[in-house]
């Protein structure tokens, strides 16, 4: 599973498929102030993408990834 | 090039012409249903065998001339000459893509864009007929995928920007990418994310939302709500590439250094216009052929407008807009002479100020401009395609036309070649012939050694030729091979059987008529093997075999010689029950299902009238099954091999001549006459001493290399009661011949030389004349007639 959760973090690892963006959904509607650990990610489906865009959260880590940290900020950084 | 590429590209060839063809009959008779008919199902044909290939351009293309076919052929939309215009361009862009790939283009990418316009050309003329009937014309707009905004260039901080307008003076080609996936472009197993973040080049990128974010609860995460747009200094070929596969979701637009200078942007804040100013440059010069360019200037900006008609109208300078619009629209029409239109532009701009709605203006555009071409088309705001519909492809039927590498002859007339060829063989048999005579004859030893040479030459261009038309003669057996898959699937479901079948060599290669008379064996022994061979899976499973059967049909080519070879790991044969079962029917008597032997026993399937299975079923069990299969395969001059083991498996081996054109034979002497008989059955030739033949009973023998060999002598098999003769030293001449994997001995008169004939079957009255396999002529002009052992002496 790329997606593991504890407590109120959900940490990325790997790639993140789009079977991962229903549980992920299910999770953040339970978790509205979770925060995100996406260190290990080296990508996410775009599904998975919008589910994070659309549950605008914390980010405590962004992506070791350069080239996907740059296109999250873009994505998921407010205002 | 792969074989089906070429296929392909040769079929489509065909298509092409006859759809031209048709178009152009149409043109004549729009009425006619069945050219209609015929016409769709080219179309049709082609565009699913474009979907094998990775051509995407040509698919795209084809699939809207048969959507647009579709709708002609039932009857809702009139065949017209526009039609016929739109799709004849459509196939010369496929014709076009055609040559560029046999030119060996591996891609067809850059013609994405040129592709996605001439589909939209094509589906807009179903929009067209669409919108009368709903009388909408915002609806039918929606039919071509998602409506492309705007670039948002404001989003971008001005630093950055200044900075792309720095690196656009200094010559750098930036684009701007608008990606926005298909709403269901999950379910057809895309990852957009993946796709913009393998962009080449990308100097920004941002991620949005086509729409704002639903509450979570509402959301569906596999409903695609997402928009990239990026900024690439990659090139343009690179971009179509790379976003080949959905260019209809995709905007790419150069950034101009207008677009991205901040004091023009100033000028005119208005969201858009400084990207619909990119775009018209754009599309202008992409657009527009040479020639006419003040009008084709004027297009692109009544384009400009349509596309500036299509931004949202929820903003604040709307009106200013709407003004805009229509002062530039004006301006246009004064510029044409077209003055008399203004009061109505002047109405629409009123109403539409009134209602806060561009829509008004859209309709008066719409209305209005049915002279001009892009009246014609619908208010979508895409710039290419706005100005692309009826502008030509670029390419017309008088361009220089292509060189087919691949020509479809009749058969007849390939065969008339081959039997020309086959007659030099003969003529030039001849001169060795001639040869002779100027020594003997004429006493001219010179004359008779240039004859020798001249033969030399001409034997050796005889040969290649002769090569040259086997090639042409040949056929991959996968032309055979590949009704198996199904034909295995329906009989195993049929019998309740599970079977896997694995076909390997397809490629290999032999003669059209040897590959011919192989459908037939083949179908025998498979439908043989499916129903006596592999077992029920129960009783596969009590066996311990993998439930699955398996059955392997494997073509190779041997020194000559095609070998077919079918093997399955089912129960095999019992020669136990074969014997009994033979015994039954009368094919052996008491004494021979004592003495033959297993592997004697096996070959007794092949035996008139044998069947083993105990019901007839539709499949197999009538007892026509394994004697007319070694029929057939024996009349191409072919054997078959039967192995198998108890409980293992069963093998069938075909081995087939590569070619039936040119036969090998021997020539023998018999009651001073000449006969052939065909080289592969002639194991060897040997002379015997009269005293060492015995007599068993009535039958002659001998003891060749310690083995009984029954001899026969050829004047007795041909009814003729002369003895045979012998020579000076008293011995026999044999012929050492294989029938049915035994040996025989066939006694003649003398042997003579071996020579390559054309064999010509015996026709019309001495057809049914068995022992002759046929008739050639001889270099020196007479007939040989080719013996057929196996006939002669199973017929006795």
């Amino acid at each position: 599973m790329a997606v593991t959760y504890a407590g109120n973090e959900a940490h990325f690892g790997g790639i993140v498929g789009v079977e991962d963006a229903e549980a992920l959904l299910a999770w953040l509607s339970e978790h509205p102030q979770a925060t995100l650990d996406l260190a290990d990610c080296t990508h996410i489906h775009a599904a998975d993408l919008q589910v994070l865009m659309a549950a605008a959260l914390t980010v405590a880590e962004w992506p070791h990834d350069a080239a996907l940290a740059v296109w999250l900020k873009s994505a998921l950084s407010r205002g | 090039m792969t074989p089906i590429l070429q296929q392909f590209m040769t079929e489509s060839r065909d298509f092409l012409q006859s759809i031209g063809e048709n178009l152009l009959k149409l043109e004549k008779a729009p009425q006619d249903a069945d050219l209609m008919s015929d016409l769709f199902r080219s179309v049709h044909t082609l565009k699913g065998n474009s979907g094998l290939f990775d051509f995407p351009e040509m698919s795209r293309v084809l699939h809207a001339a048969e959507d647009l076919m579709s709708v002609v052929r039932d009857g809702q939309l009139s065949f017209d000459r526009r039609l016929a215009d739109r799709l004849l361009e459509a196939m010369d862009f496929v014709s076009l893509l055609l040559d560029e790939l046999q030119g060996g283009a591996s891609s067809s990418a850059e013609h994405a864009q040129a592709s996605v316009r001439l589909a939209a050309s094509l589906r807009e003329l179903i929009v067209v007929r669409d919108a009368t009937q709903q009388g909408s014309a915002e609806a039918a707009s929606g039919h071509g995928g998602t409506a492309k905004p705007g670039v948002p260039l404001d989003r971008v901080p001005d630093a950055l920007r200044a900075s792309w307008g720095e690196a656009a003076r200094a010559g750098a080609a930036l684009h701007w990418i608008v990606y926005t996936p298909a709403s269901d472009c999950f379910f057809k197993g895309e990852d957009p994310f993946h796709q913009v973040r393998q962009t080449p080049g990308i100097v920004w990128q941002s991620a949005s939302a086509v729409e704002s974010w639903p509450p979570l609860a509402e959301l569906d995460p596999y409903h695609c709500v997402l928009r990239f747009d990026l900024v690439t200094a990659a090139p343009r070929t690179a971009l179509d590439e790379h976003y080949r596969y959905v260019p209809e979701q995709v905007a790419i637009v150069p950034l101009t250094l207008e677009a991205l200078n901040p004091e023009h942007r100033a000028a005119a804040p208005a969201d858009g216009v400084a990207a619909v100013r990119a775009t018209t440059v754009g599309s202008a010069s992409q657009a527009t052929p040479a020639g006419g360019v003040a009008a084709s200037c004027v297009d692109a900006i009544l384009a400009a407008q349509i596309v500036a008609l299509g931004l949202p109208d929820a903003v604040a300078w709307l009106p200013g807009r709407l003004k805009a619009i229509a002062a530039t629209l004006a301006a246009c029409h004064r510029s044409r002479g077209q003055e008399d239109v203004l009061p109505a532009l002047d109405a629409a701009l009123a109403l539409a100020l009134a209602s806060s709605s561009s829509q008004p203006l859209k309709e008066w555009l719409a209305a209005e401009g049915n002279s001009s071409p892009i009246a014609s088309i619908s208010p979508a705001p895409e710039a290419a395609s706005t100005t692309g519909g009826d502008v030509p492809f670029g390419r017309r039927s008088d361009d220089a036309l292509p060189a087919t590498a691949v020509l479809k002859v009749d058969q007849e007339k390939v065969d008339r070649l081959m039997n020309l060829i086959g007659e030099m063989v003969v003529a030039k048999n001849g001169l060795p012939f001639l040869a002779a005579r100027a020594e003997t004859v004429y006493g001219v030893r010179e004359l008779s050694r240039e004859i020798k040479t001249q033969y030399a030459v001409i034997n050796r261009i005889a040969e290649e030729m002769q090569d040259a038309i086997m090639q042409v003669r040949m056929m991959p057996v996968s032309s055979v091979f590949q009704r198996f898959p199904r034909l295995v699937r329906d009989i195993s479901r049929k019998l309740g059987k599970e079977v896997l079948l694995t076909l390997e060599g397809e490629e290999t290669e032999a003669d059209k008529n040897i590959i011919e008379a192989l459908a037939e064996p083949l179908i025998h022994i498979v439908r043989n093997s499916l129903d006596h061979g592999i077992e029920t899976p129960e009783a596969r499973r009590a066996a311990g075999k993998a439930v699955e059967g398996r059955l392997v049909i494997r073509a190779s080519q041997d020194s000559g010689r095609v070998l077919i070879d079918i093997s399955d790991d089912g129960k095999g044969i019992d020669p136990a029950v074969i014997k009994r079962k033979a015994y039954e029917k009368g094919i052996i008597d008491e004494a021979a299902l004592e003495r033959i032997g297993d592997q004697e026993a096996i070959n007794l399937v092949f035996a008139a009238g044998f069947s083993t299975a105990d019901t007839v079923s539709d499949l197999s069990g009538r007892g026509v099954g394994m004697d007319v299969v070694r029929n057939a395969v024996e009349r191409v001059n072919g054997s078959v091999a039967l192995t198998s083991d108890v409980g293992k498996g069963t093998r069938l081996r075909l081995s087939l001549p590569l070619s039936m054109a040119v036969t090998n034979v021997m020539v023998i002497e018999s009651n001073k006459q000449i006969f052939g008989v065909p080289m592969d059955m002639v194991l060897e030739t040997v002379r015997i001493p009269r005293s060492a033949i015995r007599s068993i009973k009535n039958r002659q023998t001998i003891v060749l290399r310690n083995r009984v060999l029954p001899l026969r002598s050829l004047n007795e098999l041909l009814a003729d009661d002369l003895p045979q003769v012998s020579n000076e030293l008293d011995e026999m001449a044999t012929l050492v011949v294989q029938i049915h994997g035994e040996s025989l001995g066939i006694v003649v008169d003398d042997f003579r030389e071996v020579v390559d004939i054309i064999l010509k079957p015996l026709g019309g009255i001495l057809n049914a004349l068995p022992g002759y396999s046929g008739s050639a002529l001889l270099g020196d002009g007479s007939v040989l007639m080719v013996l057929n052992p196996k006939e002669l002496v199973t017929w006795q």
